[in-house]
């Protein structure tokens, strides 16, 4: 999505940022953190403004280096958000960040959005975020996301194209190992894209490798 | 910069960007919720876009 926005960023005079949330990083993904790297993706795009410069000095002298707290973040960004004609802000895995900054950060995002109602906002998360998400955007538009078959044969067959051993493959087989995923998948959620899960590859050994 | 956020997600939207294979996802972009969402001429209604699904079936690289 931040490559879809970002390809016509420049056409559209839009502005583009986003963050992926991740279990692993879960500590460190508090909104304090997210909402400033969405705003330090915001002004690295032209110079800092005057009125970050000025916190940031501030915030040196006092205390050995304040860092910022989220209502100074919020306030930064609405002045920067306000001042571009338009922004996008991507969120993923929103059910990855812990639960008690969920609604945190889904209340500043609402907060920006009554500031600049021009902004944009795209979320991904599990079904059992959508709960929070409605709570503070009660017209969001929800899209429902499951594997799409298309997508899956693609990139079946790309890897099959990518074989190491081409010789080992016969047309009969090829259309079996891509069937046999087909099916499988649609009667499980499996992570088709990027690396191959376990599933993936055992299917594909035993098929391929086995009768070779 | 720094001071702002320790968070780099440029870092990550790297490691998407290069293992997504071409074409996943772009259903979505022809979707016309996708479109009313991306070109409507603002409105706080319209602004949020969630797409929910279990883990796994390809949100993080929707293109």
């Amino acid at each position: 999505m931040i490559d879809s926005l970002c390809d016509r960023a420049q056409e559209d005079n839009i502005a583009v940022a986003g963050l992926y949330c991740d279990f692993l990083s879960q500590q460190d993904q508090i909104t304090t953190n997210i909402m400033g790297a969405i705003l330090k993706q915001l002004v690295s795009r032209g110079g800092i403004p005057d009125h970050l410069r000025e916190a940031f000095q501030k915030g040196k002298k006092e205390f050995g280096g304040r860092a910022p707290r989220l209502a100074d973040l919020m306030g930064m960004l609405k002045i920067v958000i306000a001042s571009l004609p338009q922004v996008f802000i991507c969120l993923d895995a929103l059910d990855e960040c812990l639960q008690k900054y969920v609604s945190e950060l889904l209340e500043s995002l609402r907060d920006i959005v009554q500031e600049s109602p021009r902004t944009r906002i795209f979320l991904t998360g599990r079904p059992h975020v959508r709960g929070d998400v409605q709570r503070y955007f009660s017209k969001a538009v929800v899209i429902p996301i499951s594997s799409n078959p298309d997508d899956i044969r693609n990139y079946v067959e790309m890897r099959l194209d990518r074989d190491s051993e081409p010789e080992a493959m016969s047309n009969d087989l090829r259309v079996d190992i891509v069937r046999v995923i087909l099916e499988k998948i649609s009667n499980v959620s499996v992570k088709a894209f990027g690396t191959p899960t376990p599933s993936m590859m055992c299917t594909y050994q035993r098929l391929g490798v086995d009768s070779s | 910069m720094r001071w702002l956020s320790p968070l780099e997600p440029n870092n990550r939207h790297q490691g998407v960007r290069t293992e997504r294979f071409d074409g996943v996802g772009n259903w979505l972009l022809e979707t016309t919720e996708f479109r009313e969402w991306r070109y409507s001429e603002g409105g706080a209604d319209k602004a949020v876009l969630f797409c929910s699904g279990n883990p796994g079936v390809g949100k993080t690289y929707l293109r």
